[in-house]
């Protein structure tokens, strides 16, 4: 079968209403698996990119979802395979109940109720909120909150998480269960994020923007130890962080520390 | 931040918190309706719904310091208009009480709104303390009640504390630049608060928005019911419908 990447997009153009241009012809294409960190300055276009992968914004240009063009006809597939995750979980979880947000995706897609129930059962457990179905959101930690918001996706089985800014006012305990808990799904992720160390123990990839363009694409390595290209593009990495010591986190290294 | 909330006391284990919330919304909203209607002189028609309503906290084991504490929240505002009533009522005879007039029609108003407020105010609390707000909800849809009514419920109930949270935060920030409120220009800064605090509810409910349609929203709010109603529904619900007319209709 023709090989298609979970998304394409090509030059695709975006200016808010009141004409203020947040995308300037943004070419991004992700593979099926991968997981890649989309990082730049306040303002660089990310999370308006983020909001086109789902239809949410149209600008011009093209949009695909594993092969689908992001068009009215395809919103209600393309809304189902992926998964958006908003930065403030208050956002996210609109429902009075945890159950009730959590069932809303799967509600939509017009599941049986086994079925809805199913779903959110498997998508709390995965999430590791199992047992806060009747609670209302109000009563959560930021950091419950956070992985209640990733559940309200998951439910919808998606093919594709894309999540914003989704280690921002976490604790140190609750950033590492994200961590843990995205390492140990196995579906394609586009993390947007100024959090570079979180960036580096998460993806592989990793994409600059600035200024509504993409200005450098490539391993997670390569990138972040060019500290000119990040300081050109207003990041920098955190004080005492290096990318050598990637092994510290626990995962395997690509790459060896003395190259 | 810890607030009170809307439905304290809502998850105790009880007779009358395990039942249909449809069947409770159906009692209560009859018993009030039945209350508001009854003639102020049947007195001993007022003293069945009040017993009635006292069995039933006494069943659902709700804290009595609750009960009263929710009552007293609510009915100062009701009886401070009614308890001028007596002194400025014209008709009927009249009392003398000390240096005052007192008269007797104006009396009779003021016990009409006492009783019926007493009594529609402990069915509220009793219906909003021994069921959970969502479930509330839920039993509304299912009776009905417009959707757009129900969602715009949930969406306060949701949000109502986030919002008192946003404006505790901006208090915090106002005072800490050493606001004191003391002149006539500070008023200024009173609006700017509250217009920006509209603000930022409009952006978030832009927000929010996105964030249903991002999981498929198209314009119906779909919910499940886990509730069957039975036979402690039935009972329930005669006991509540017919005891206060029954003893409406003989008293």
């Amino acid at each position: 079968m023709h090989h298609r990447p979970a998304v394409e997009v090509s030059d695709l153009y975006y200016a808010y209403p009141d004409g203020t241009p947040a995308l300037r012809g943004v070419n991004l294409v992700v593979e099926e698996g991968e997981s890649v960190g989309i990082v730049g300055p306040n303002g660089a276009g990310k999370s308006t990119l983020l909001l086109h992968l789902n239809g949410i914004l149209s600008g011009r240009g093209e949009v695909k979802i594993f092969g689908l063009p992001v068009a009215r006809e395809n919103l209600r597939e393309i809304r189902r395979r992926v998964g958006l995750v908003f930065q403030d979980p208050d956002d996210q979880l609109f429902s009075p109940t945890v159950f009730d947000d959590v069932a809303f995706g799967p509600l939509n897609m017009g599941l049986s109720r086994e079925e809805v129930a199913e779903a959110v059962n498997r998508a709390l457990r995965e999430v590791g909120l199992a047992g806060l179905e009747r609670k209302s959101a109000f009563h959560l930690s930021f950091g419950q909150k956070k992985r209640a918001a990733i559940a309200t996706v998951l439910s919808m089985n998606p093919d594709l998480l894309v999540l914003d800014e989704p280690s921002s006012n976490l604790d140190p305990r609750a950033r590492r269960e994200l961590s843990e808990l995205l390492q140990g799904m196995r579906i394609t992720k586009i993390v947007v994020t100024h959090d570079l160390p979180f960036v580096f123990e998460n993806c592989e990839r990793v994409v600059v923007m600035d200024q509504g363009r993409v200005v450098a694409d490539g391993e997670v390595f390569s990138i972040l130890s060019d500290e000119e290209l990040l300081r050109e593009h207003g990041l920098e990495l955190p004080y005492g962080f290096y990318p050598f010591h990637r092994e510290r986190s626990g995962r395997k290294t690509e790459r060896n520390p003395e190259s | 931040m810890k607030h009170a909330f809307l439905d304290e006391y809502s998850h105790l284990e009880s007779p009358v918190h395990r039942l249909d919330p449809r069947a409770k919304l159906l009692a209560f909203v009859v018993l009030i309706v039945v209350c508001v209607t009854t003639p102020p002189h049947l007195y001993s028609a007022f003293a069945a719904y009040l017993g009635l309503e006292v069995a039933l906290v006494l069943l659902s084991r709700l804290p009595w310091k609750h009960v009263l504490k929710r009552l007293l929240v609510v009915l100062p505002f009701i009886l401070v208009v009614a308890a001028f009533v007596p002194f400025f009522s014209r008709g009927g005879g009249s009392y003398n009480l000390g240096p005052v007039k007192v008269s007797a029609h104006g009396l009779m108003v003021l016990w009409n709104v006492a009783a019926k407020s007493t009594v529609s105010v402990l069915a509220v609390i009793l219906l909003s303390s021994t069921t959970p707000f969502p479930d509330l909800l839920r039993g509304m849809e299912r009776m009905k009640v417009p959707r757009l009514l129900t969602s715009l419920l949930s969406f306060t109930y949701r949000y109502i504390f986030v919002l008192v949270d946003e404006a505790q935060r901006m208090k915090r920030a106002r005072d800490s630049r050493g606001w004191s409120g003391k002149w006539i220009w500070q008023a200024k800064v009173i609006g700017h608060m509250i217009a920006s605090l509209f603000l930022r509810s409009y952006e978030r409910g832009e927000r929010v928005y996105a964030a249903m349609l991002a999981r498929g929203y198209g314009g119906r709010v779909r919910t499940m019911c886990l509730y069957h109603p039975g036979i402690p529904e039935v009972g329930f619900t005669s006991l509540v419908v017919l005891f206060p007319l029954a003893a409406r209709l003989l008293a």
